[in-house]
């Protein structure tokens, strides 16, 4: 009987649901690891996480010892919560314990024998990395543009590692045909834990695949496709030819678990083993989890109602500022707004840094595009430079230099790998190799100051290009993607911005400020770049929405849906580099020149304001990176960030643990040391929620990525993260591979979490999400969202709410959809009793064993 | 109704009526099984809002896309419903979504099920 092909497509795709989402290092994403475990409760997920990736859930004892012994976990939050787990030992003897318990842990690993499907996941692990090759390979895989499986055929049956591959001739040509041949001992109820057991051995890889099927807008997926079926197919068949059972041996449900070992324990009162229908077993280190963020929270908390009392007494008519600057939420623009408002009359907002638009972008010479939005959005225009015609002497000069430049690289690359010129060129080039060598590591700043002096002279494109901004028909891509927008999704862009921000008046400069990094030799250089802009520097986004600002047509438009720009207000933008706090203003053809007098002063003072608080902004950060000259703040940071041999040009969004939405004035007396997202919201002009619905299930969702990304790259940074950058290697222009094979690594590397070996920096905290706004409005919001409800009933973040209404009460949102009415923000925190919301739909992620 | 119709000249053949409704996510999924079940066509709206099981969610969200849901639907001969069905329950095991399977009439059968009969 032929197999069911439409059940075995359903089975794939139930069988994936487990594996997270992996992006290429060009527009990295953080994400949630675990997201395809997000509909289970926090606990339950990282221990059945444990269970398929052997990757640690909590904080080791290092890390906590180190956070318990600086204060960052109170003392009277963990007893509490050693006592809501029924835990009686001291704090010293658990520290101890864990130790001992992750020493042991790291020896059991050691001494693991080499797996028996190591050989498979060598095979493919190569075959993966030669297909999915973007550019690095001089000799590219055949039969590429056929999609993976195709390609695999044709070069697999003369794999000479592999002993069967005689068995790989007359495989059918249908990567689902083959998949179903090599399942076809099987019954249909195995196949999701075979294909599961599959999926998870190499779960980077995986991931990679599982978002390259799903990216219709990518190039490389249009020209050389993979799909999941194929993956699987080419691994199994792969499997057969090695003559590896393709069934996993034991059940998913012998694998190890977390449980503590009770022969070692000293302790009177070990973790009792949990009843058959109770609750998993929670890891020692849950109640220190729970501490060490009730200890964060409770302190932000009492610092917010503090602030709020401040404000509600003063003066709410505020003078209309001289300028106003729009910064991403990441946590990095609170620092560098704290300081910009300190220098003048100045008020600054928080926007997700894509300014949202859902854009697709392609600079000026790229011939590249890339998503400029969030990962939950599909983009919806295509934007593009285009070069003036006024401005064609300008765009003719950056031509030449940019075409110059690109030859020169090119020669350099083809003289290196030509089998004939290589040693000639190396002989002759070698000295001056040699110098440039030495000055890229000896005199970095100096060498960058020499390169910034030589870049002035060449015009930058956003003064000789415009964007694509108009919509016309005749541009749209095969892709169904038009270039440009409608007046009427202009004006709609525009005014969500201003009504999400609870916007009230306009001050004569309006800046969009995007964001984006700058480090030398770096593969992480995307995360340091802005997250809401997919992994990309946020500039683009903050020049179309400042074009589209200051379009006539759009501000009519604006003005009979109530928001009335002033005939004074001009929108300017600019990028924040968050690596050395500089912001630079962008200088659109035209504009400079059209400014009023007035409007000229405020931007000549504003730049020299926004050198002050560079000023500060680095003085501020240098104490935390390794070998920083407080001093000398500015110039350490320009080393960094072009220093080839600097491993930590900045911290990028180490330490978030937050996520504020409130006006700027419940947060603007606050130092918040560069730990909360800032989202601007006013719950007075928004009435209906729906302002606050978009912040919450839009920009909320992905800090939540974000910080997940963090957490678990810290608490297990050879599983989740991907380790050290010493021994890193670069595959294929795509991703990241420690030594030279194996698994693709999805995270952060340990020298964007850890000061050194020892030293945590982040502080792994599940993010605190505080609402301003009635208690009400966010109910609301929970209730017609379930999705985003879940992730707060799911505990992988939390949620408090300061109600205006009521005095600013703070209330905690509890699992299950009650709230805690402690009026005191400075009450201990209390996290809710083990009780969970069943999610009707969820069967077990572990397919059941073969 | 049936006997009156046949003695028009716009005569009703019977058919089969599938309608989906899954999240976001897994639309691309069931895109694909549609084409490959070999329906002729099918209609799809994106960011549905409703109530299930586990709640309610709401499309038309302004920043997430991925969090509606998606209605499809599509008519044709019984074989070709079924070889969809097949494809769905299993999904829908671990999945959340519904799928609802009715008898329908068509005017122009051609234009549903080609030449396949």
């Amino acid at each position: 009987m032929p197999t069911n092909l439409p059940a075995l497509r359903a089975r794939v795709e139930n069988a994936a649901k487990v594996l997270g989402r992996c992006w290429p290092l060009q527009s990295y994403i953080a994400a949630n690891p675990l997201a395809g475990l997000e509909k289970r409760p926090f606990e339950e997920a990282v221990r059945i996480a444990g269970i398929l990736y052997g990757g640690r859930g909590y904080p080791d004892a290092v890390q906590l010892r180190a956070a318990w012994e600086s204060g960052a976990i109170d003392a009277d939050h963990l007893s509490d919560r050693l006592q809501a787990h029924g835990i009686t030992a001291t704090p010293e003897q658990l520290l101890n314990r864990m130790g001992r318990a992750d020493d042991k842990r790291a020896a059991d690993e050691r001494a693991e024998p080499p797996a028996d499907d190591d050989p498979l996941n060598r095979a493919m692990a190569k075959w993966l990395a030669a297909f999915v090759d973007q550019g690095n390979a001089p000799w590219p895989m055949p039969n590429r543009h056929s999609g993976f499986y195709a390609a695999w055929r044709t070069v697999a049956p003369h794999d000479t590692s592999l002993p069967h591959r005689d068995q790989l001739h007359d495989l059918p040509e249908r990567p689902l045909d083959a998949l179903s041949e090599a399942l076809s001992e099987y019954d249909e109820p195995q196949w999701e834990s075979i294909l599961q057991h599959h999926l998870t051995a190499l779960p980077g890889w995986a991931a990679f695949v599982k978002w390259r099927a799903q990216a219709r807008h990518d190039a490389w997926q249009a020209t050389y496709p993979i799909t999941m079926a194929g993956y699987l197919a080419a691994r199994l068949h792969t499997a057969r030819a090695l003559g590896i059972s393709i069934a996993p041996d034991d059940a998913p449900d012998d694998a190890p678990d977390d449980a503590p070992d009770d022969t070692s324990n000293d302790l009177a009162a070990p973790l009792e083993a949990p009843p058959d229908n109770g609750p998993p077993p929670s890891s020692d280190a849950a109640p220190w989890l729970e501490a060490w963020e009730a200890t964060y929270r409770e302190q932000l908390l009492a610092d917010l109602a503090d602030a709020a009392s401040g404000t509600a007494s003063a003066d709410s008519a505020s003078a209309r500022p001289d300028a106003q600057l729009v910064f991403c939420i990441d946590v990095r623009s609170e620092v560098i707004r704290r300081h910009l408002e300190q220098t003048g009359a100045y008020d600054t907002f928080g926007y997700a840094g894509f300014f949202g638009l859902p854009m697709q972008y392609q600079a000026h010479g790229s011939d590249t595009r890339f998503e400029s939005c969030p990962p939950i959005l599909t983009p919806k225009h295509r934007i593009h430079e285009t070069p003036c015609s006024d401005h064609a002497e300008a765009a003719d000069t950056h031509d030449r230099w940019a075409a110059l430049a690109q030859g020169g690289q090119q020669l350099v690359k083809s003289l290196k790998n030509n089998i004939a010129a290589a040693f000639g060129f190396v002989e002759a080039s070698g000295g001056l190799f040699g110098v440039a060598m030495a000055a890229r590591t000896l005199v970095p700043g100096w060498l960058r100051t020499r390169r910034q002096a030589w870049d002035e002279r060449i015009p930058s494109s956003d003064t000789f290009c415009t964007l694509s901004l108009d919509r016309r028909s005749e541009d749209s891509g095969s892709d169904g993607l038009p270039v440009g927008m409608t007046t009427e999704e202009k004006a709609y862009y525009a005014e969500a911005a201003f009504r999400l921000m609870g916007w009230k008046q306009f001050a004569p400069v309006v800046v969009f400020t995007g964001h984006g990094s700058e480090t030398a030799n770096n593969p992480y250089q995307s995360s340091l770049d802005c997250g809401a802009c997919a992994g990309h520097a946020g500039g683009p986004n903050a020049r179309a929405l400042a074009a589209i600002c200051n379009e006539d047509e759009v501000r009519d438009m604006l003005q009979t849906r109530g928001v009335e720009i002033p005939d004074d207000t001009v929108f300017l933008a600019a990028e924040h580099t968050t690596t050395t706090d500089a912001v630079r203003l962008f200088h659109p053809p035209g504009l400079t020149d059209a400014l009023t007098d007035a409007q000229a002063a405020i931007v000549e003072q504003l730049q020299s304001d926004l050198r002050t608080a560079q000023e500060a902004a680095t003085t501020e950060r240098a104490p935390t990176l390794n070998g920083a000259r407080p001093a000398h703040a500015v110039a350490d940071t320009a080393r960094r960030a072009s220093d080839w041999a600097e491993t930590r040009p900045e911290w990028g969004l180490s330490g978030n643990a937050s996520f504020i939405v409130a006006p700027r004035a419940l947060t603007a007396s606050l130092n918040l040391q560069g730990r909360s997202f800032l989202h601007a919201y006013d719950w007075q002009s928004d009435s209906r929620g729906t302002a606050l619905e978009a912040i919450m299930t839009g920009p909320l969702v992905v800090g939540e990525w974000i910080n997940t990304q963090y957490y678990f790259s810290t608490v297990d940074n050879a599983v989740y993260g991907s380790g050290s950058k010493i021994t890193q290697n670069v595959m294929g222009n795509v991703g990241i591979w420690q030594g030279n094979g194996g698994d693709l690594m999805t995270g952060l590397p340990l020298q964007s979490l850890q000061v050194d070996d020892h030293t945590p920096y982040h502080h792994p905290l599940r993010l605190l999400a505080v609402v301003q706004a009635p208690t009400e409005r966010v109910e609301r919001i929970l209730t017609r969202n379930v999705e985003l409800r879940t992730l707060f009933d799911n505990e992988w973040m939390a949620l408090s709410v300061m109600d205006p209404t009521q005095e600013n009460i703070v209330r905690y949102y509890q699992p299950g959809g009650t709230w805690d009415a402690s009026a005191d923000p400075a009450a201990p925190y209390r996290l809710p009793p083990n009780q969970r919301t069943s999610v009707p739909d969820s069967e077990p992620e572990i397919a059941s064993s073969v | 109704m049936s006997d009156t119709n046949e003695s028009t000249e716009h005569r009703l053949h019977p058919l089969k009526k599938i309608e989906i409704v899954v999240k976001g996510k897994r639309e691309e999924f069931v895109q694909d099984l549609l084409e490959q079940s070999g329906v002729s066509g099918y209609t799809v709206h994106r960011n549905v809002s409703g109530k299930g099981a586990s709640g309610f969610h709401e499309g038309q969200l302004l920043f997430n896309d991925e969090s509606g849901l998606v209605l499809f639907f599509a008519v044709s001969g019984a074989n070709r419903i079924q070889s969809i069905i097949d494809g769905m329950a299993p999904l829908l095991e671990s999945s959340s979504g519904v799928m609802f399977v009715s008898d329908t009439q068509v005017v122009r059968l051609k234009k549903f099920v080609g030449d396949d009969t």
